[in-house]
């Protein structure tokens, strides 16, 4: 025989009645879905805007110092990633270059904005899988490969398909896997730099012309032990202040710098923050609503137990014991169907939702403190509970 | 004059304690321990200022040890204000009320909790956990003690006691309103309180269960030589008390023993047959 235990008396509550423990746990699930749901929106949002930034293989990074944030289109002279290679610790330096150019969709046969990202094939800029698989066919002219991620406008993203970029012709000659961020567009193609040439060295008299002599993300790789920080310094120092150097990762990074512009410059924190909250409240209200009708349908019961010499403390302890129940299992179906959701929401909007071990824990935890908050108003009902009450029916 | 606290002698008609005339007495009698309830000008009213409603009026009692004391009067006449006054659930400001020798005037609010554990409540209703078994409801109790490890056995032999052997894994819905009073009655007397509080028990139950579980819990309460104080408008049960007492508008009217009781009160309202009458 097991030790004998306390009798799990909120557990036991609960679950009396079978339907409304399922509803009860339906409730907090949705509330758990609200969460995620706008955290998710909020978190795709941010995350879009650095995917490629993360993908850029090198350890510290050089822009035009005007350049505020990736939709900014500005760019600095290729001769400071020459300069910057004469320092100790660099080891190499690769040049990205971008520009935006109408899409046609060779479906609907309308013109979309779309991001070609474009670099020397013998450099290892964008280490994609993908990207390297397919290195040899963007060797030939007028080729691209093009975002599966890419919006619907852009009509379908396969290899083989034969359209218009900036008025001239192109071929899909493979695919990729990025996604879409502000700066994008509808969506990312990649080519060589000899094609970006093609493309947009000569765009007539509207247009910017491009060539190799302006660089918009300048990648530098840097030798094993390098201290990166002490090394951007110096060459922040030593190299023309037309440049802005960054280390790629960290607080103070290219990344995070990209993440905290959006986040600072957009009202994109505020609503879906605001939503949240919204969907909190509605968990709050919920679960106090759940934990509520529990006291006030065991009202008599409870005050027996006060009149029995239960502590007050022992009921608060049952409400909150319930609280925690919901609060757990009601994560676990509200989690599940995030997770589906993301997906789909990811596939529609092309936005990358990430489901990240920090982010579940963070919900949990708001979870757990919505049913906290609920518990602790519910408690003041059962403090309230008169055992001289149950006298006298 | 007091009882040695002899269960046998107690169950003997005609051997009666009754409240001394003057309480002050009482006070100074070196038996006090044997008393389970001593109550000295006790008043006790309810709200305050203007509002302020005056439900006892200077009431002194006493209950020895393992009596079965019968607590009778008009309805609205303060039985409940009493008994759970001496439940330690209420505040007592004015006079003095002892339970197992502890002054329960003035006491603080945890103190009072840790005196009700040694009293068992049973209610006009059952109070049982809907979503527990008969057995659960009645650990619960145990539990309280954080007696874990004989909860079970507790309950169980509690349970057969009053006849619910194969009733011990049903919830209070698969049970008659007989048996949930019984399993309340096993969760008042399974930690073996030294006293009994209850308020109307057999309220609920037809003429013959009442009769049962009155029986029952009156061999019970003698076989643990417990004090028992019960309010009741059930005439049919007067016959397993020691003692009546009778409580008219919030002040002690008479303090007899059963046939004494019912004598008075059907000469006084002569032309009814039977004991009748004081249930009004
Ligand atoms: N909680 C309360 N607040 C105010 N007055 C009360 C309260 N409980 C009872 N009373 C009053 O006290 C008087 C005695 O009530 P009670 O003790 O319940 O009588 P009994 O149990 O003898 O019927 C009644 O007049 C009743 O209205
Ligand atoms: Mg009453």
């Amino acid at each position: 025989m097991p030790f004998p235990k306390r009798t799990p008396l909120a557990w036991l509550n609960l679950v009396h009645d079978r339907l409304r423990f399922i509803i009860s746990l339906g409730g907090v699930a949705f509330a758990v879905l609200l969460m995620f749901v706008f955290t998710g929106f909020m978190n795709a949002l941010y995350d879009s805007q650095i995917q490629l930034l993360k993908q850029l293989n090198g350890e510290i990074i050089i822009i035009n110092r005007l350049k505020s944030n990736m939709v900014l289109p500005a760019s600095f002279a290729r001769r400071r990633l020459y300069q910057a290679l004469a320092f100790e610790g660099v080891e190499a330096a690769y040049a990205l270059y971008t520009s935006d150019a109408n899409w046609k969709n060779p479906e609907t046969k309308r013109t979309r904005p779309v991001r070609i990202l474009a670099f020397n094939l013998a450099d290892p800029v964008l280490p994609l899988p993908d990207v390297e698989a397919n290195l040899k066919r963007l060797q030939l002219p007028n080729t691209a490969l093009i975002d599966t991620q890419a919006r619907a406008e852009v009509g379908p993203t396969t290899a083989g398909i034969v359209t218009e970029l900036a008025d001239r012709e192109i071929r899909i000659v493979g695919t990729f896997t990025l996604g879409t961020d502000f700066a994008s567009g509808n969506g990312n193609l990649i080519m060589s730099d000899q094609n970006f040439l093609r493309y947009f060295a000569d765009r007539g008299p509207e247009e910017d012309t491009r060539s190799f002599a302006t660089v918009d993300v300048g990648l530098l790789k840097v030798s094993p032990n390098v201290d990166i920080d002490a090394l951007v310094a110096t060459l922040s120092d030593r190299l023309p202040q037309d440049v802005s150097i960054l280390p790629k990762e960290g607080p103070a990074g290219f990344v995070q710098r990209e993440r905290t512009y959006w986040q600072e410059n957009t009202n994109i924190g505020f609503v879906f923050s605001l939503l949240t909250l919204m969907g909190f409240g509605v968990g709050v209200i919920l679960v106090y609503q759940i934990l509520y009708t529990d006291v006030a349908d065991h009202w008599a019961e409870y005050a027996t137990l006060k009149a029995m010499g239960y502590s007050n403390q022992f009921l608060l302890g049952i409400v909150l014991q319930e609280a925690l129940i919901l609060s757990a299992l009601g994560f676990l179906p509200g989690f599940c169907i995030s997770n589906l959701l993301y997906a789909l929401a990811g596939g529609a909007t092309g936005l990358t939702f990430q489901m990240t071990i920090a982010r579940v824990g963070m919900l949990y935890a708001t979870t757990f403190i919505m049913c906290l908050i609920s518990g602790a108003i519910a408690v003041r009902k059962v403090q309230t509970a008169d055992p001289a009450d149950v006298f006298g029916g | 004059m007091y009882l040695e606290g002899e269960g046998d002698a107690m169950t003997k008609p005609g051997n009666r304690f009754f409240a001394p005339e003057n309480p002050l007495s009482n006070s100074l009698a070196p038996i006090k321990d044997e008393l389970a309830v001593q109550i000295q000008h006790l008043n006790f009213a309810f709200g305050k200022g203007d509002l302020c409603k005056q439900v006892l009026f200077d009431i002194s009692l006493n209950l020895p040890k393992g009596q079965i004391v019968i607590l009778t009067g008009p309805s609205g006449s303060g039985k409940t204000t009493l008994i759970s006054l001496i439940g330690a659930l209420r505040t007592v400001r004015e006079g003095s009320l002892r339970v197992m020798g502890q002054e329960l005037a003035d006491m603080r609010n945890a103190d009072r909790v840790r005196v009700r554990q040694s009293i068992g409540f049973i209610f006009q209703s059952h109070n049982l956990f809907e979503s527990l078994t008969a057995r659960q409801n009645v650990e619960m109790a145990v539990e309280l003690l954080g007696r874990f490890k004989s909860k079970r056995d507790q309950a169980e032999v509690i349970l057969t006691q009053l006849g619910l052997a194969d009733r011990m894994d049903h919830k209070p819905q698969a049970l008659s309103g007989g048996q949930k009073q019984r399993v309340a009655i096993a969760r008042a007397l399974v930690n073996h309180p030294p006293l009994i509080l209850a308020d109307e028990p057999t309220a609920a139950l037809d003429k013959q269960t009442s009769r049962e579980v009155v029986t029952l819990m009156q061999t019970l309460t003698r076989e643990q030589n417990c004090t028992v104080l019960m309010v009741t408008h059930d005439n049919r049960i007067l016959d397993v008390a020691d003692r009546i007492i009778n409580l008219v508008d919030g002040q002690l009217e008479s303090d007899t023993n059963p046939d004494a009781f019912i004598n008075s009160h059907t000469y006084k309202n002569s032309k009814h047959d039977d004991a009748k009458m004081f249930i009004m």
